[in-house]
């Protein structure tokens, strides 16, 4: 089909952006929200409250709200590209729901763990890296999948950022073709395919790493 | 004058395959009315699969099936006619959770027997007392003991005027001092005369008030006979050694 | 111009957007039961082929952003003749949305309880229609309480999406304040703390609702699902 053919630069061009911008807001995710939930699990009753209030609004809040306010609020600060605003505030809305998931990884570790390494001399930040994290890693694949799944999904807001992802890609090519349904159509298809690969990816490693009996 | 017994439950060459393994293989059996058949054997020999196949929640993969002359493995006849005739104890009670004990009772006089709302209510209050639970009626399965629990759901069984009570291994979900409630109720339905499929370990139980007791392994039937017969001076060895287990424990 | 003043000539506007977010969410989370509580019961029961058909729908949408599915609707159709209002695209795109999710709830609640429940009910003689009516979906609904609540909470910021095709919710009514009055640090902490408010407010009374509905002793699936 023709206009099969005049859409896919647009849907490669777009595709790039959106796969830079689903890496980026979930590796901010992952490192802030590993970082938010070791310190809720390990940091002392105080710290911990602040903390959960801090993840409570995060995760109350629409999150195209949250990407127009980060997006103002850092655009007076500093100058961020679309792009960078947009990644950064699904990365900090990510690390939010991420600090969830790892926290209830770490808290299925029994608190035995904990207690042999100590016992035998362990200080506690080496102890969580060699025999904490490990174990909840494990836990954690399964609602991770669903996050990363989210994320992908969550992208296609950067679209009100004027980001030139796939569904931004879409609209210019539906404003000069006038094949509305067709580009949508097949955006969604991209996501189902992104989405679906991530998690039996996701699900694959989880059984490859699954330990005997645990 | 002796009188022609009622041929109840008629069981004919069940056949039932899971998978890979034969859990049924060709069994037939009769229960005449007034009986009370204890089915004994190791865990997994298919005596629940026998109990399941007589009402027919599990469907055998050959042989036949009648309950009171209505043969219930052909494809024509209404099941779910035929099961208001069959009382089935779990032996995980299966009370329904969002009803209080009377509404477990009532539900199946209101919504299948098409009762009246009272007479529903005095039926199952009636039934309720049978078991010994009618200052229970109001409080929810979530509040009850095991033991009340299981007879509750004797009691819902009983309110559909069975002529046959199937108890798959109802005490076996139960703390011990919990069992002797349920096996009164089971034992004072014994004595009144109703016709009983017990698949059970309680030795005691089978001793005092059963009929026949049949012993099952293997999805066959081993051996079968009189309580006094298969307790103390059963014809196979096999018997003798399973039947001495679990008196001995219990 | 201070916080004060503006809030005066705000909260208004605002208010007015909340309303048709909550009618925004309110049509859309219905028709997500709709769709969704009978998809899930044609998956525990249903015959093969709709089971197939109702996975396939779930699983596209759920892999799919919610934001294509409404601009697929009311920028797509037209393409066919078929133009529908903002609204009317926002209830069938995002109703059918949290369809494909609320199907997954209330699944996993008609799952958990089936198995003894089905048995002792078709052991009195109950057709398994009536089973269902009487004995399953009353238990479902409860057990589904809890993820139902965040369904609810979910919606309500999912719906701010609309936005964009010009429904004046809460968010619309920001952009227009901030076009007029060029505060959009001030707009938007408002419209912020007013989303706080009533996510609050709406898991207080979620929560009481639970408890309203509990039956002594029966499990409910735990939050966080």
């Amino acid at each position: 089909m023709e206009e099969l053919r005049v859409l896919v630069p647009y849907i490669l061009r777009g595709l790039s952006v959106t796969l830079e911008v689903t890496g980026v807001a979930l590796s901010i995710g992952l490192f802030f929200g590993a970082i938010l939930a070791i310190l809720r699990v390990y940091g002392g009753d105080l710290l911990s409250r602040i903390l959960t209030v801090y993840t409570s609004v995060l995760r109350a809040l629409p999150h195209i709200l949250l990407l127009l306010v980060i997006y103002f609020l850092i655009a007076r600060i500093v100058n961020l590209s679309p792009f960078w605003a947009g990644s950064l505030s699904l990365g900090i809305i990510s690390s939010a729901y991420q600090a969830e998931i790892i926290r209830g990884a770490i808290l299925a570790v029994p608190r035995g763990q904990m207690m042999a390494a100590r016992s035998i001399g362990m200080p506690t930040i080496k102890a969580i890296w060699h025999v904490i994290l490990p174990q909840a890693f494990r836990h954690a694949i399964p609602p991770w999948s669903n996050e990363a799944a989210i994320v992908i999904k969550d992208s296609s807001l950067v679209y009100v950022l004027g980001v030139p992802e796939i569904l931004r890609q879409a609209q210019y090519y539906s404003a000069r073709e006038y094949q509305p349904f067709l580009a949508y159509v097949t955006v969604a298809v991209i996501y189902f395919l992104l989405t679906f690969t991530t998690n039996r990816g996701l699900d694959a490693l989880e059984k490859r790493i699954r330990i005997p009996g645990f | 004058m002796p009188q022609t017994k009622k041929e109840i439950v008629k069981v004919e060459d069940l056949h039932k395959r899971y998978g890979k393994e034969e859990v049924l293989k060709g069994i037939s059996m009769e229960v005449d009315e007034g009986e009370v058949v204890i089915l004994v054997g190791p865990s997994g020999t298919g005596k629940s699969t026998l109990l399941r196949c007589i009402n027919q929640l599990t469907r055998p993969d050959s042989g036949k099936v009648w309950v009171n002359g209505i043969e219930l493995t052909d494809p024509k006849t209404d099941i779910d006619k035929a099961r208001q005739h069959i009382g089935m104890v779990f032996q995980d009670f299966n009370l329904f959770n969002h009803l209080t004990a009377l509404d477990n009772v009532m539900l199946g006089l209101t919504q299948v027997l098409k009762m009246e709302k009272e007479a529903a209510r005095n039926k199952a209050m009636e039934e309720l007392d049978r078991v010994g639970l009618c200052n229970k009626f109001m409080n929810y399965p979530g509040q009850l003991s095991g033991g009340q629990k299981q007879r509750v759901a004797i009691a819902r069984s009983l309110a559909m005027e069975p002529i046959v009570m199937l108890f798959d291994e109802p005490t076996s979900a139960l703390d011990p001092e919990l069992i002797g409630e349920v096996l009164v109720v089971m034992k004072d339905l014994a004595m009144a005369g109703m016709t009983m499929i017990c698949v059970t370990h309680e030795i005691g139980f089978a001793r005092d008030v059963s009929t026949r007791i049949v012993f099952m392994e293997h999805g066959d039937i081993v051996e079968q006979g009189s309580p006094s017969k298969m307790l103390n001076n059963p014809d196979l060895p096999r018997t003798k050694q399973f039947l001495g287990k679990i008196s001995d424990l219990h | 111009m201070d916080l004060w003043t503006y809030l005066q000539i705000a909260l208004p506007k605002i208010w007015g957007g909340l309303i048709i977010t909550f009618q925004v969410s309110g049509v859309c989370l219905l028709v997500g039961l709709l769709i969704g509580f009978p998809s899930a019961l044609a998956r525990v029961y249903g015959p093969k082929w709709l089971r197939w058909l109702v996975t396939a729908y779930i699983e596209i949408i759920r892999g799919t952003p919610v934001l294509v599915q409404l601009f697929l609707i009311y920028y797509g159709l037209p393409q066919f003749g078929i133009t529908l209002s903002a609204y009317m695209s926002a209830y069938i795109a995002i109703g059918m949305n949290s369809g494909a999710y609320q199907a997954e709830y209330f699944r996993g609640a008609i799952q958990a309880i089936s198995g003894g429940q089905m048995m002792a009910a078709r052991s009195i003689g109950m057709t398994p229609l009536q089973a269902i009516r009487h004995v399953i979906i009353p238990q479902a609904f409860r057990y589904a309480i809890p993820a139902w609540s965040n369904e609810v909470v979910a919606m309500i910021k999912i719906s701010s999406i609309v936005y964009l095709i010009a429904v004046p919710e809460m968010l619309y009514i920001a952009k227009e304040l901030m076009a007029k009055y060029y505060n959009p640090f001030q707009t938007y902490f408002t419209v912020g703390a007013v989303y706080l408010i009533i996510i609050g407010i709406l898991t207080i009374l979620l929560n009481r609702l639970e408890q309203a509905l509990v039956i002594p002793g029966m499990d409910v699936a735990k939050r966080g699902g």
